[in-house]
């Protein structure tokens, strides 16, 4: 029976699709797998950008000393699409990284998970583990 | 050559919205699109190029171009009733050293996906790019080995997506990237403008019968012009450089784009790739594209392109450390 | 020899006529705007007034808003083919009127132009710059969306036409909500982040940027481009800019790419090479 072309909005769980993922070679250049981290600080600032969006944090040592970090993220537009604007991590926020530091030793790490300092996870959910898996760096 | 590894990428939530099942093709109930106030079909809008539709089919299923509206079904339930989880990467891991593209929304699950019952978008028995001809294949080995050896002495030898010059799907033919896979279409009197995402390129297709180019000028996108055959919008694209490499072609790269309007939600995208230099037959495939609702935000990659900096300055802190370690190494042998 | 009574009237209604049917040029402000006021342009087949095609502003201000006269230029190997070229100016009343921290700030961008002007840099252009920088640009009107697509850096706005939009976050090329007002149309730009310039002399402004613009037809092949520009924390008062723009109608016009990324590279990233350039 004839049935109409239309669309279905679905993700469908590719279980037998296989899809070319480049290797995050960009990202493995810039910070080190053998330097992992975890940084708690409070946000100075967002920067909403591309190709990578980036929250700045100050982290305070054990000594009192205040450091500030940058904390590489993904694009930001799906985020804006989400309805999150560039109000919606105001400075002061407390939240916590996991990830890797930079290759070159600044204070830049990139952000494997973010939490609050609650545990609760920034920006959008999902039960998926693990960080890769993309077709972009 | 990029390095390539196939991982299977599972959509992490499920949002179903039926409007109707896919049928395959050729058997469409015939759609008569809205027309613009000029009275060419209208394409306007935001699209999602998205599909879970793979480039070339997989070896397993032969000559099968496309799934029965049951096989659909069962995948759809599968997928329903949860699919396996993307695998966890390890700590330590190249893999592991990586935002989370959930947490920014750039999963899959946060995507608009059109349905298609194609078991490939590259049509025909045999659903997979022609083999490069031997002169290309060296071209391309030469490339890869060069790449390999110098790829970080400088911005010049990184790849045109991380120099924010083209992203490696924009073409054309224009493929979906990972994520922020969208285009905007506005159509003026003889005019078509295509502006996709990544990296906020514009495509402006005249469709006034004017001539291409002369031969002398190439383009990262090639020159494009346009003209309508019924309810489709054809555009042909020469020009291109012979750094655009698409899959290994050259500057005879020659695409033929078909854009179709299927329905309310959809566009039916088609298009054929020739290159005497690089295939020995011209290919061809079809993708739907879904309506999404935009905007689509600025993807401004060159003004705040950090990585750029920051990747050729790990790369110059790797080769110091490498260097005092042996140095250190011979001074001890002494 | 004697001019009959009949000769006379004949001449007075002649006259009477002639001044009836003449319009004499008003000496009002603003000339050109005045004649663009009595200009209507063609509409669009959905009614508008119909600004599609290829246009390009033919002054000096991507080289200084201000008035100026010529200068020598940014690299000195380049002599007389890249020096300052004098201009009139656009910035009505003369002066951008600076806060006088702010101005300091100006003075500053422009001694460290050569690296810090974001054109050097193949950064998008931003509003105003973008329209009166040396490349054309185009305006394609669809429904409900209008679309700019300049050549520098193919930077590109989409312009809403529907119901007025917030802006969620800043950009390069703004936030735009357009509407028509008669044949002028009326751009809304917020959201612009606070990395553009004005020109290549230092010009700048805040996030705080927000512009006005309208585009008024003056004839076939011209507009009158109008930018008012407002940033409290860079000006003490709102300010003005105008200019025309001239239609490209050469029959094989078009906007080429310019993808200068790469034009950028060594001097944003040559100390970093393997064997660096600098």
């Amino acid at each position: 029976m004839n049935a109409k072309l239309g669309t279905t909005f679905m993700s469908l769980a590719l279980l037998l699709i296989a899809v070319p993922v480049w290797a995050h070679h960009a990202f493995s250049a810039e910070y080190d797998a053998s330097k992992p981290l975890t940084l708690k600080g409070k946000v100075t600032k967002w920067e909403l950008v591309n190709p990578h969006s980036w929250i700045h944090i100050d982290v305070v040592g054990p000594d009192g000393k205040v450091t500030p970090w940058m904390v590489e993220g993904g694009s930001p537009n799906s985020l804006l699409r989400n309805g999150f604007t560039k109000n919606s991590l105001p400075a002061g926020t407390e939240i916590v990284v996991e990830g890797y530091q930079a290759k070159d030793g600044a204070n830049r790490a990139v952000g494997k998970d973010i939490t609050y300092s609650d545990g609760k996870r920034l920006f959008l959910g999902g039960s998926a583990p693990g960080a890769g898996g993309g077709e972009n760096p | 050559m990029k390095h390539l590894y196939f991982a299977p990428v599972c959509a992490l939530t499920i949002a179903i919205v039926l409007l109707s099942s896919v049928n395959a093709m050729g058997q469409a109930k015939a759609y008569t699109p809205p027309k613009t106030a000029d009275g060419v079909p209208d394409l306007q809008g935001i699209w999602s190029m998205l599909t879970n539709v793979p480039l070339e089919r997989p070896a397993n299923l032969g000559a099968k171009e496309f799934y029965t509206p049951e096989e659909l079904a069962a995948q759809a339930q599968r997928a329903a009733a949860g699919g396996r989880a993307a695998a966890p990467t390890q700590p330590g891991t190249t893999a592991d050293v990586h935002y989370d593209l959930s947490q920014f929304g750039l999963d899959r699950g946060h995507a608009t996906v059109a349905s298609s019952n194609r078991t490939s978008l590259i049509v025909g028995p045999e659903g997979k790019v022609p083999p490069l001809l031997a002169e290309a294949q060296k071209r391309q080995q030469e490339r890869a080995a060069f790449q390999r050896e110098h790829q970080w002495d400088g911005p010049e030898t990184r790849p045109l997506t991380e120099r924010c010059i083209l992203w490696a799907s924009e073409g054309p033919p224009m493929l979906a990237p990972g994520y922020n896979s969208n285009l905007q279409i506005v159509q003026g009197p003889g005019y078509v403008g295509i502006m996709q995402e990544m990296i906020h390129d514009v495509r402006i297709i005249p469709t006034d019968g004017r001539a291409h180019l002369p031969q002398g000028v190439r383009q990262w996108f090639g020159d494009s012009r346009g003209h309508w055959e019924g309810n489709t919008l054809v555009v042909d694209t020469t020009n291109f450089t012979d750094r655009t490499a698409f899959r290994g072609s050259t500057e005879k790269l020659h695409v033929i784009e078909r854009f179709t309007r299927t329905g309310e939600e959809t566009i039916k995208y088609e298009f054929t790739v020739e290159d005497p230099s690089a295939w020995a037959k011209p290919w061809s495939a079809e993708i739907n594209w879904a309506k999404t609702t935009g905007p689509i935000f600025e993807y401004a990659c060159q003004e705040a392109n950090y990585g750029m900096a920051n990747n050729l300055s790990g790369a110059r802190a790797t080769e110091k450390k490498a260097a005092e370690a042996a140095n250190k190494a011979s001074q001890e042998q002494q | 020899m004697q001019i009959g009574f009949k000769s006379w009237m004949l001449l007075a209604a002649t006259v009477a006529a002639g001044l009836l049917f003449t319009r004499i040029p008003s000496k009002a402000q603003g000339g050109a705007a005045a004649q663009a006021q009595t200009y209507r342009a063609p509409r669009t087949a959905d009614g508008k007034p119909n600004l599609n095609g290829i246009w390009q502003a033919l002054n000096e201000a991507n080289w200084d808003l201000e008035a100026h006269a010529a200068s020598q230029g940014p690299v000195l190997a380049l002599g007389a083919q890249f020096s300052v070229p004098p201009g009139v100016g656009v910035v009505e009343g003369g002066a951008i009127p600076y806060k006088p921290e702010a101005l300091a700030k100006k003075k500053e961008n422009f001694a460290n132009r050569t690296k810090e002007d974001p054109e050097v840099k193949c950064y998008m252009g931003g509003v105003p710059r973008s329209t009166y920088m040396p490349y054309p640009f185009q305006i394609i009107q669809g429904t409900g969306t209008i679309m700019m697509a300049y050549e520098y850096a193919g930077g590109v706005r989409i312009i809403n036409m529907g119901k007025p939009t917030e802006a969620p976050v800043d950009s390069w090329m703004g936030w735009s909500n357009g509407r028509w007002e008669g044949d002028t149309l009326v751009i809304d730009v917020t959201g612009l982040n606070d990395q553009t310039w004005f020109d290549r002399a230092g010009n700048y402004h805040s996030d705080a940027l927000h512009v006005v613009e309208r585009y008024t037809p003056r004839s076939a092949d011209t507009l009158m481009y109008e930018a008012t520009i407002e940033d409290p924390n860079v000006f003490t008062r709102s300010w003005k800019i105008s200019m025309p723009l001239y239609r490209r109608v050469e029959k094989n016009a078009q906007i080429l790419e310019y993808k200068c990324p790469e034009f950028a590279e060594d001097m944003l990233y040559g100390h970093l090479r393997k064997q660096p350039s600098k």
